[in-house]
This record gives structure tokens, sequence and C-alpha cells, in this order.
């Protein structure tokens, strides 16, 4: 029998990662960045051919994360053991050093709806995907990370603040968090939340990963904003500033540069990363510093 | 109060067919309807980016606004089954067909079906090609009632007019060979398969098709061999066998021989 492998290379450091698009394959493999580690969307690599081989061959240097965009794990009628499916695969040929997925959902009545939409924040839908993460960490036995979600709408029916939702998924299956510091701000912009105290909600022992990513800003006909999650730009100050109380918090954590829409050159990516690995370097003295004291 | 899944669904009828007023019921009260077109325009434009990538030379043929709106009332018909977009768009050749706004080009469909295989191709699972060395430890004798699994890459196409040569033309910008293409040509059948360089589109004459499709899609030798009249098998068989177009083989009475025995 093929003993199974995890090889150590695969763990993700407490350091500065990029999004990994198959438009950087070529130049990564050329170039070999320094860059701690990489994370990909596991869908995009469910074939075969190509773009797998590249992945197969970038992984050898760079350790990989996993991040999954269709699970539903929010989905009333149940996750599609199909996909569940698909996703070990890719796992199991990837040997990522993390996995993680989302609380949103996309599936209904058998349609993939291809975006994050969101849940209402309810007992029922906090039991439903409490039942989804245990179902997904006990088939790929490991765990995942779960992220916090950007949302443009919210539900009346809503009576658990989303931070507490997070905590409670996290406890209850004992998964971590994907903390998107950029998701934060946007939610908290679009809800009128305090970010800073999102932040402070999250327990820093379950925080595995943060994501950083650019967003956008819609002006309405009467006058209000709107932030939308875009992938599309920079990073803004703001999100920084709240990345450093984030880290104030949690101590170093890997954390992700994601880029997806009109992706940039890789070289832009990297100094988005090295931007975030001086923040992460700072937080580590300051930790060290409070050690020593 | 609703439930969650009557949520989903006034969000999905909402999202698919713009049928707004259940999940506007369902909103908390500082949120304006308007924000669900974010979710709508992620939706339609992710998707009619899938479809782009997928379906370029239609894109060409059509015009970027035409393609975009026929995009549009394709995915409200026929929203993807499963999160796993490199599947998604199968239905796209037969619905090009039988939309009235583009049955203007008679070709549209074929075109489209031609790139559906070769996106099918360029996503299929990886695979080892079959050990020719296995093949020869069945006796002589035995050897015709051999038959294949197709590799997951190939694809075979029998399509009314000359598209491949549309296809090659439109995605090498060349007008010249696209103004002496011969519509009324006849039909041709193509072999679309994935090799180590990308995916490559072959025509292949009838026989020649015939022989593979039935090698293919599970006759034996024996019987593919018999029904390809007039035809060098044994140089196409050992061609595909080259090629790895099969990924491995079996023996469909085997048990009978073996029990026999």
């Amino acid at each position: 029998m093929r003993p199974a492998i995890i090889s150590q290379a695969s763990a993700i450091p407490a350091r500065a990662g990029i999004g990994l698009r198959f438009q950087h394959h070529q130049i990564v493999l050329e170039t070999r960045p320094d860059v701690a580690w990489m994370e990909v969307h596991t869908e995009n690599y469910m074939g075969g051919g190509t773009q797998l081989r590249y992945l197969d061959v970038i992984r050898r240097d760079i350790p990989i994360s996993l991040h999954g965009v269709g699970l539903s794990l929010g989905s009333a009628e149940g996750i599609d053991p199909a996909h569940l499916e698909r996703i070990r695969k890719v796992a199991e040929r990837v040997e990522p050093g993390l996995m993680s997925e989302h609380i949103a959902w996309n599936v209904v009545g058998g349609t993939y709806l291809a975006d994050l939409l969101p849940l209402p924040m309810t007992e029922e839908a906090l039991d439903v995907v409490c039942r989804h993460v245990d179902q997904t960490q006990s088939y790929l036995r490991r765990r995942i990370l779960v992220e916090n979600p950007s949302t443009y709408v919210a539900f009346g029916n809503s009576i658990i603040p989303e931070w507490e939702f997070m905590v409670a998924v996290a406890k209850r299956t004992g998964c971590g968090i994907l903390c998107d510091v950029n998701n934060i701000c946007v939610s908290a912009h679009n809800h009128g939340w305090d970010a800073s105290a999102y932040i402070a909600a999250l327990p820093p022992d379950a925080v595995g990963e943060i994501h950083l990513a650019g967003h956008s800003i819609r002006t309405f006909a009467d006058g209000s904003t709107l932030r939308i999650d875009d992938h599309g730009s920079r990073v803004s100050d703001e999100v920084w500033a709240l990345y450093e109380t984030a880290l104030a918090r949690f101590g170093a954590v890997p954390t992700l540069i994601e880029w997806d829409n009109e992706v940039p050159p890789l070289a832009a990516l990297l100094q988005e990363a090295s931007h975030a690995g001086r923040f992460i370097g700072n937080a580590v003295k300051e930790t060290s510093h409070a050690d020593a004291a | 109060m609703p439930t969650l899944l009557e949520l989903q669904n006034a969000l999905q009828r909402s999202l698919l067919h713009r049928e707004n007023d259940a999940v506007s019921a369902m909103l908390a009260a500082h949120v304006n309807q308007d924000r669900l077109d974010i979710y709508r325009n992620t939706f339609l434009h992710g998707l009619t980016k899938v479809l782009r990538l997928c379906f370029p030379v239609v894109q060409r043929l059509v015009g970027e606004e035409f393609f975009e709106g026929t995009a549009q009332v394709f995915i409200a018909e026929h929203p993807p089954r499963a999160a796993w977009l490199d599947q998604y768009g199968g239905e796209f050749p037969e619905f090009l067909r039988t939309f009235p706004p583009a049955t203007s080009i008679a070709y549209l469909g074929d075109i489209a079906e031609l790139e559906w295989a070769v996106n099918g191709a360029l996503h299929a699972p990886d695979t080892e090609s079959l050990d020719i060395g296995r093949l020869a430890t069945i006796e002589a004798d035995d050897q015709g009632r051999i038959c294949f699994v197709a590799n997951p890459s190939l694809r075979l196409l029998r399509l009314g007019q000359p598209v491949d040569d549309i296809w090659h033309a439109i995605l090498e910008s060349d007008d010249e060979a696209l103004r002496r293409i011969n519509l009324d040509s006849g039909p041709i059948h193509l072999l679309i398969e994935r090799r180590t360089t990308g995916v490559e589109v072959v025509r292949l004459d009838e026989t020649a098709w015939q022989f593979l499709s039935e090698l293919c899609s599970g006759a034996t030798i024996e019987i593919a061999v018999e029904r390809a009249v007039d035809f060098d098998c044994a140089n196409a068989l050992a061609e595909h066998l080259a090629h790895g177009r099969f990924s491995s083989f079996g023996m469909p009475d085997a048990s009978l021989t073996t029990t026999a025995a």
C-alpha cells in the first residue's frame, strides 16, 4: 500500500504569500521569485493538463495553500459530495499546507450561483455551517480554515453578530479562522460595524491565516457609498492600518495578498507581499519585546 | 421568518430571473435592494468570462456585445450545475443553434461544438497511456477480442460544415484563408486531443474516423476491423497506440474464457 505522504516542505510559514494565478505560472517558473508561499483556488485545478503540471513543478519549491470557493458550506440542502471528493483529489496531489473555504453559500436546487453569497446570521445557518465544516474536516481528515465574507446585503432575521458567528463555528467544529482583513473593512463600512471591535472579538489561537486585498467604492444616486471587494487594486491604507491592529492581536500569521481581477505584473504582487512582510516583522519584534519584558 | 432554504431560493430567483420581491422582503432595514445588483453582476460577469474563454471564436464571429447579451440569456436558462466551471458551457452549442438572434450564422453552433470539444480536451484528467508491452502478452488468437478505453482527452466530432478551417482562420486572423472556405464542401470528421504541446484538431477521412470511433466506443478490434471496409486497420491502430489514444484495454469475454479453461 502507498503510504500517505505529507511533505514537511508544504507547511505554510507565518510570512507573506501571494495568490498564484494562471497568468503568472510561466514567470514564476522562470524567475523563481523569493516568496514564502502561494495560494491557489482549488476549483482551478480539478481537471488535468498544463495548469496542473505547472503547479506540480511550482510546489516543489514553494508551499501551497488551497483556497476553495465552491463548497458552499452554508447550503441549506447540504454540500455536494462530488465536489468534496474533487477537493480531496486536488489536495492529495498538491499536499497543501493549509486548506480553506468561506462562510457563504452558492448552491441551491442543484444550481451553482458562482459567487460567495451572504448567509442570514441565524441559529439555523450556524447549525448548517457547523454540520458542513464537520463533514468536510472528517472527509478530508484535516482541519480547515473558514473565511469571513464581504457582504453587501444583510437579512432582517439575522440575530448573531457576524464575528460571534465566526467564533462559534471555530469553537464548535475545531476549524480555524481565515481572517480577511479587507472583508472586515468592506463589511464594517457596508453595515456600520466597528472593524476593530470585529478583530478584537476573534480568538488569536483560532486565526490561522490573514487575507489582504484591494476593494473599490461605489457611490449610489442618493449619495450613499458601498464598498466592493473586487480584488482588483492595491491594499488600501485603511486596510493596512487594520492589518496592523490584527497582527498586534493575533501575532505573526501567514498573510496572503489576493489580486484576482486586473491581475498586475508579478512584481507588483511581490511588492505588496514584501510590504505585508514588514508588518509581520514588526509584529514579531514587538511580541519578542513583550516576552522579554 | 424565512427558513434558510426559503431565503436561498428567493436569492436565486433574484439572481437568475431578476425576481426581487421575495428576497427584498427578507433584507435588513438598512439595506437598499439595489445592493442585490452587486451579486447579480458578479455572477453574470464571472460566468460570461468563463464562456468567453471557452468560446473565443464564437465571440469573434458575433462581436463582444452580442456575445455578452447572448451569454446572459444562456446563463439564466442554463446556470452551472456544479462549482467546477471548467465543465460549464456544454449546452451552449445547442443553445446557439436554436437561439433566434444567433441563427443567421448557420455554422455558429458547429463552431461552438468544436470549441467545447477543445475545452474538454484541455481540461480532461491526466492519464497514463496504455502500455503497449502489455498488449503483446495477449495471445495472437485472442487479440481480436481486445477492446480499448479511450484517452479522456480524446474527442471525435462529425460536423456538417468545414468549421475547423473557419476556426483556424479566425484564431490566426487570416482573412484570406477565411475567404477561400467553401461552406458547401460537405461534412468533416475531426479528432481533437491533448498532446504535450497543446490541444490538436485533426481532420480524418470518414473511414479512419469511423474506425477510431468504433474503437473508442468499446467495440472489439475484430468488430471495428470488420466494419472498416477497404481500410488499412493495422496501420491506423498502430498510429493510435503510438499517440497514446487509449488509456487501457480489456477482454470482454475474458472471464468466460477463464471459466471454460
